[in-house]
């Protein structure tokens, strides 16, 4: 095993198991239409809210397609693989969130014109929630990658998983619709972009090592 | 200086012991210094000039505020030194004190609630102390419910600790986050570096207040963490000897 041939393998798992990935988008569209048909369908609401729905769409969606990332490694024994393959593990599972962001949130990016035409969304604020979703989603998935390690040999994880990784979400969260809401306004957002981007960096010098911490404990155990 | 005493704490037996002279007069020296510190200050102290006698529950607000913090503080700590150490009293250490600052969070969140009915008319408003405050909450409910899910007790130990280290790495972005999201929280009563702006009949009996709760704290985590010794332990001599010989 090298790391290229654990990234190629990665994509092909992703690509084999399309139907996870589907329903990962589709859950975010569901949530998105939760919310006009919910709270208030009135544009000027909606073109409001639109960052906000987006961003509470794509942290829900990021939870839901994160927690079983490692759950058919863990039983089909490839995380054993893994730590023994002699690959440093913090960089492998560096190299599986960066495949599983691409695959999700590329498609993601895709539907970002259609979804926020849907919601009103001034056109001048497209661009900056563009701009939050690649700077801040890697955080994200960074963030929540070390839940799903910590509950892989949980059997029903995915509350879990929500409720230890949502209270980190929220810096994320409120930069990146304070960066929308101020593009909305008028007013300069690259200050927010950067303190996303600084999460995102930070989240990159914790999570692997901790990822692969978790890991560990969870094979051994 | 001598390291010494730091490695000992990793004996759950000497902490055992240790703990067990301590447990009872800490608690106790506790329990009076928040006595003290509430009847002076509900009953003795002045009024605020601008909030009236509502003021008052600051003398219970502000030490279950710090607790809830430094419980975390702790727990983060105590997660660090496990996962570099190795300590085994390090993961019975955050078992003990998850629950306590999960109390001391609602604690400060309900009688914050009761002030803020009266002072800003309302139970809760989105500002950054009180949603700090109830993140920190979930993150000590996300510790517990991490320990109770994970069967295997090593894994459930080094989960735990990785889980308080990041959320203890978190705590601090979490706060400016909200703190620029939303502010209406008045300043803190203490800071280090600066003299009370209260005067000393108003601040004295908090400060005794607060230290009492300390300690009160600290007496509840020597027991909590003496039971949990016991129930890891149970198949060790030393056990067995104490339990015979002194009862549970």
């Amino acid at each position: 095993m090298t790391y290229r041939s654990f990234l190629i393998y990665e994509f092909l798992v992703l690509w084999r198991r399309k139907q996870d990935v589907f329903n990962a988008l589709l859950f975010f569209i569901i949530v998105v239409i939760l919310f006009p048909l919910g709270v208030s369908a009135e544009p000027a609401f909606l073109a409001q809210a639109a960052s906000g729905i987006i961003w509470c769409g794509v942290v829900l969606s990021i939870l839901i397609s994160i927690d079983h990332m490692f759950k058919e490694d863990y039983q089909d024994g490839s995380l054993e693989q893994w730590i023994v393959s002699g690959l440093s593990l913090p960089l492998l599972m560096l190299l599986k969130v960066m495949a599983n962001w691409v695959v999700i949130i590329l498609p993601l990016l895709i539907m970002m014109p259609l979804l926020s035409e849907m919601l009103f969304m001034p056109n001048t604020s497209f661009w900056a929630l563009v701009l939050t979703l690649l700077v801040g989603t890697p955080g994200l998935f960074l963030i929540g990658v070390m839940g799903a390690a910590l509950t892989v040999s949980v059997r029903q994880g995915t509350m879990l998983v929500m409720l230890l990784i949502l209270p980190l979400y929220l810096p994320v969260l409120i930069f990146a619709t304070s960066a929308v809401q101020a593009a909305q306004s008028g007013l300069p957002y690259s200050g927010f972009l950067a303190m996303l981007l600084a999460l995102s960096l930070m989240s990159l010098v914790v999570s692997p090592f901790m990822t692969a911490m978790a890991i560990k404990a969870s094979v051994s155990g | 200086m001598s390291w010494l005493w730091f490695h000992k704490l990793g004996s759950p037996k000497w902490f055992f012991f240790w703990s067990k002279s301590w447990a009872l007069p800490v608690f106790c020296i506790g329990c009076f210094g928040l006595v003290v510190g509430l009847v002076w200050g509900l009953a003795f102290a002045p009024e605020d000039y601008q909030q009236g006698n509502s003021f008052r529950i600051i003398y219970i607000h502000v030490p279950v505020a710090m607790l809830a913090q430094s419980c975390y503080l702790a727990m983060g700590v105590a997660g660090l030194i496990f996962l570099v150490w190795q300590m085994k009293i390090a993961p019975m250490f955050i078992k003990a004190i998850a629950p306590i600052g999960a109390v001391m969070a609602l604690m400060a969140m309900v009688s914050g609630a009761i002030w803020g009915k009266p002072t800003w008319g309302t139970w809760w408003v989105w500002d950054a102390r009180l949603t700090s405050v109830l993140v920190l909450f979930l993150l000590f409910m996300g510790v517990i419910a991490l320990q109770n899910a994970l069967e295997d007790i090593t894994l459930a130990n080094k989960a735990a600790a990785i889980m308080s280290v990041v959320g203890l790495i978190n705590l601090p972005i979490i706060k400016y986050s909200v703190v620029l999201w939303n502010t209406l929280h008045q300043g803190p009563t203490f800071t280090i570096t600066k003299k009370p702006e209260m005067p000393a009949e108003m601040w004295l009996p908090l400060l005794i207040a607060v230290v009492g709760l300390y300690c009160l704290v600290a007496g509840l985590l020597l027991w909590r963490i003496q039971s949990e010794i016991i129930l890891r332990e149970h198949r060790s001599n030393w056990v067995k000897q104490e339990v015979m010989g002194n009862g549970l």
